[in-house]
């Protein structure tokens, strides 16, 4: 594109090079205009009570993918900020009743559990559908084409067992805690639930993924996801291993400083005084930020590159090499500076993490993506039942 | 007739992922590119930003990438479009701090203002049968968590409601102020965790423990202005309007502060909610002035109360100065003077 007056038509120019390349992903965002940005939505928000979330939200949208760089082409948004006011409509009404019927009675709450179990799952692929279907590359849509049935299969593991314990557990509550062996019952049965869940989680995060990527279109290309349980296990043992090595080195730390410190200055803290026990507390929640702060960043890391690294198309291979102790040292100083800052530091804590995140992301491909032609050129039109998703806007996460 | 600024772009037909570079520039109502041309009011225009690439998105699916954002910016301007007001505010330092300030004025605002009367008029729309539903439900996770049965003698337990009656229908004959349509004394042991305690839940359930009663044990009248203190949270709805504020609170501290910390969004609830009920407190102790004056109840005898539980709680509260910063009764001293007042 040099001179744009020999080239008055608009040509179509053969691509400089076709065959093998690797598509770099940048993020141009900045921290400190994505700092105004988010004060000025903050103001918005507050005047209009809460109804203009869904603005700043597509505000916020825009302003990340118009700074995420795919091969020198940023993404772009077509979100409608009125059709994401109707979903959010939806999902507050949804929320409200949910809380209120929790606060009404017993049964109110697992009938609205049940029912929010139940609806979840399509709301979850309406959301996908309105998201993908509303970004763009190259002015060409992205589509998700995850079947409605295949949303409820990747969610029963997680949710048929919780669901069954709600119910169980509304019906054969012990009405009063006098009742010893009903409340041991209770107590064995809620740990058991909760260790089915457990063991279920890594599968339920396998069945999540591979709903969501093999869901992704661009143009003719269908992404899909290699990820086979087995690994994510791996990961799930790993992450275990770094929760309690963390815990432990924490624990250890900490204990041998105050210990130190004890000896040291020759102070005898008086066990029963509240303010050791409070002392106590302190320690405590330092461990427990410790150990978050290092498993968070751990697991967020290594499911990125588990996920993206199995992630191909026809043409396009992802390469996600995203390095613990990056997201780890990242994690550290956006936690300490939102904290003294009392949260200002957000808007430039979430446009360093959204960078590392990206900037991680290499995407090999075999052909040109400029040859490329929209999916309804290329054989591939279907028009997936997103009316809903569309409708509404719903648009979950980020 | 001076031609209008014209600009390069790269556009996209939203077919075809190949950019095709054109020429672009607006006239008559309409953005021209290439031979093609599309009204404005069709376009999504991008917002001014220093950082990012400039996209104009066609009607249809299409769009035209500007590469250099100076360029675009400088051409948007000279081709006569101006940003809309919040661009200027984001682009502003001092406009964006400007809106932290108004942010935090307005939150300020909304809390001393806005809140009670939204909680108030909450309060005047929800069914008595719903809060009292809601005071039930409150009261039996009390009773498996911190409340055992009484061990109060099932005499002195009738005593006790019979001297309570006695004052409410004396107030009443006096012409004492307006008790609720349905409350309800109940005796529990409360244990270490509350010790000598009364409170109101919402829907008229008044707990009062068997430590509080042992303490005053030879000060009926201090009793009952307790009693009364709660009847009159009970009178204004005072539990109900509480939760309300402390769920509303949650709510806008959990957007402002966001999914960092479930902890700090915690904080500002706990602390809100106990200042508000200062005001409550008040409130109720006029109430229950009132009502034990037409009772015949002499309610300078609180100052008997407020002398015992301060020595019970005294050698915590001297170690404890979290204690007395989470407070939410009014200063005592001032309370013993308002009850002692002729």
């Amino acid at each position: 594109m040099s001179d744009l007056h020999a080239a008055p038509e608009a040509a179509v120019l053969p691509s400089p090079m076709s065959g093998p390349r690797v598509l770099e992903i940048r993020f141009t965002g900045s921290g400190s205009e994505y700092f105004r940005i988010w004060a000025v939505n903050l103001l918005l928000i507050l005047v209009t009570l809460g109804l203009y979330l869904p603005f700043a939200k597509a505000r916020r949208i825009r302003y990340f993918y118009a700074n995420t760089l795919v091969d020198g082409q940023a993404l772009s948004f077509h979100g409608d900020a009125w059709k994401m006011f109707r979903g959010f409509l939806l999902l507050v009404l949804l929320m409200g009743a949910y809380t209120f019927a929790g606060k009404v009675s017993a049964t109110a709450a697992l009938v609205a559990f049940l029912i929010l179990c139940g609806v979840w799952p399509a709301l979850w692929r309406a959301s996908l559908q309105f998201r993908l279907g509303n970004t763009s590359w190259r002015g060409l849509r992205m589509r998700f084409d995850g079947a409605l049935k295949d949303a409820y299969l990747a969610c029963a593991p997680l949710y048929l067992p919780l669901m069954v314990f709600m119910a169980w557990s509304a019906l054969m509550a012990p009405a009063t805690d006098t009742d010893r062996a009903a409340v041991q019952a209770y107590g064995i049965t809620s740990l058991l639930v909760m260790g089915v869940v457990l063991l279920l989680s890594p599968l339920s995060f396998a069945l999540f993924k591979r709903y969501q990527h093999n869901g992704y279109r661009i143009a003719g290309q269908q992404a899909q996801l290699d990820l086979s349980n087995g690994r994510v296990y791996l990961l799930g043992l790993k992450l275990l291993g770094v929760t309690l090595a963390s815990a432990l080195v924490a624990v250890l730390v900490l204990g041998l400083l105050v210990g130190g410190l004890f000896i040291a200055t020759g102070f005898k803290p008086d066990t029963s005084a509240p303010l050791t026990q409070v002392g106590f507390y302190a320690i405590g929640l330092l461990v427990y930020l410790l150990v978050f702060a290092v498993v968070l960043p751990f697991g967020a890391a290594r499911m990125q590159n588990l996920a993206w690294n199995g992630t191909r198309s026809q043409a396009l291979g992802f390469r996600s090499s995203l390095k613990f102790r990056s997201l780890f040292g990242l994690t550290l100083k956006n936690w300490l500076l939102t904290a003294l800052t009392l949260s200002l530091y957000r808007p430039f804590a979430a446009v360093a993490t959204a960078r590392l995140r990206l900037e991680a992301v290499q995407i090999d491909s075999r052909e040109d993506p400029a040859d490329w032609v929209a999916a309804s050129l290329a054989g591939h039109a279907d028009a997936t039942g997103d009316i809903a998703g569309d409708f509404f806007g719903i648009d979950m996460g980020l | 007739m001076m031609s209008a600024p014209r600009l390069a772009a790269d556009w996209f037909d939203g077919r075809s992922a190949r950019a095709r570079p054109v020429e672009v520039w607006l006239d008559g109502g309409a953005l021209h590119f290439g031979d093609q041309t599309a009204p404005l009011h069709s376009l999504t225009w991008p917002e001014r930003q220093r950082h990012g690439q400039r996209q104009v998105l066609l009607p249809g699916g299409g769009l035209l990438s500007f590469a250099d954002a100076d360029a675009f910016d400088a051409w948007a301007q000279a081709s006569g479009r101006s940003d809309s007001a919040v661009v200027r505010w984001q682009q502003s330092w001092r406009l964006a701090l400007l809106s932290l300030v108004l942010l935090v004025a307005g939150l300020l605002g909304a809390y001393r203002w806005g809140l009670p009367w939204a909680v108030d008029r909450v309060v005047d729309l929800l069914p008595r049968a719903a809060e009292q539903r809601l005071g039930e439900h409150l009261l039996s996770g009390l009773d498996g968590e911190w409340l055992k049965p009484s061990r109060l003698a099932a005499e002195q337990q009738q005593a006790w409601r019979l001297r309570w009656a006695t004052a409410l229908s004396r107030a009443r004959g006096n012409g004492g102020p307006a008790v609720p349509e349905r409350f309800e004394i109940h005796f529990r042991d409360g244990g270490k965790a509350l010790g000598p305690n009364a409170f109101a839940l919402p829907g008229g359930d008044i707990v009062i423990t068997d430590e509080l009663l042992k303490l005053l044990s030879d000060e009926p009248d201090a009793v009952l202005t307790v009693l009364a203190h709660e009847l009159g949270h009970v009178q204004h709805r005072h539990g109900l309007r509480l939760m309300l504020r402390a769920g509303a609170i949650g709510v806008v501290a959990s957007v402002v502060v966001g999914d960092f910390s479930a902890l700090l969004a915690a904080a500002p609830t706990l602390l809100a909610s106990n200042a508000y009920s200062r005001d409550n407190e008040r409130e109720a102790d006029r109430y229950a002035r009132t009502l034990a004056r037409a009772g015949g109840v002499d309610a300078s005898r609180m100052a008997v109360f407020f002398e015992r539980v301060a020595k019970k709680r005294g050698a915590t509260v001297e170690r404890h100065p979290v204690a007395i910063a989470i407070s939410s009764h009014p200063a005592d001293e001032e309370r013993v003077r308002f009850f002692s007042e002729p």
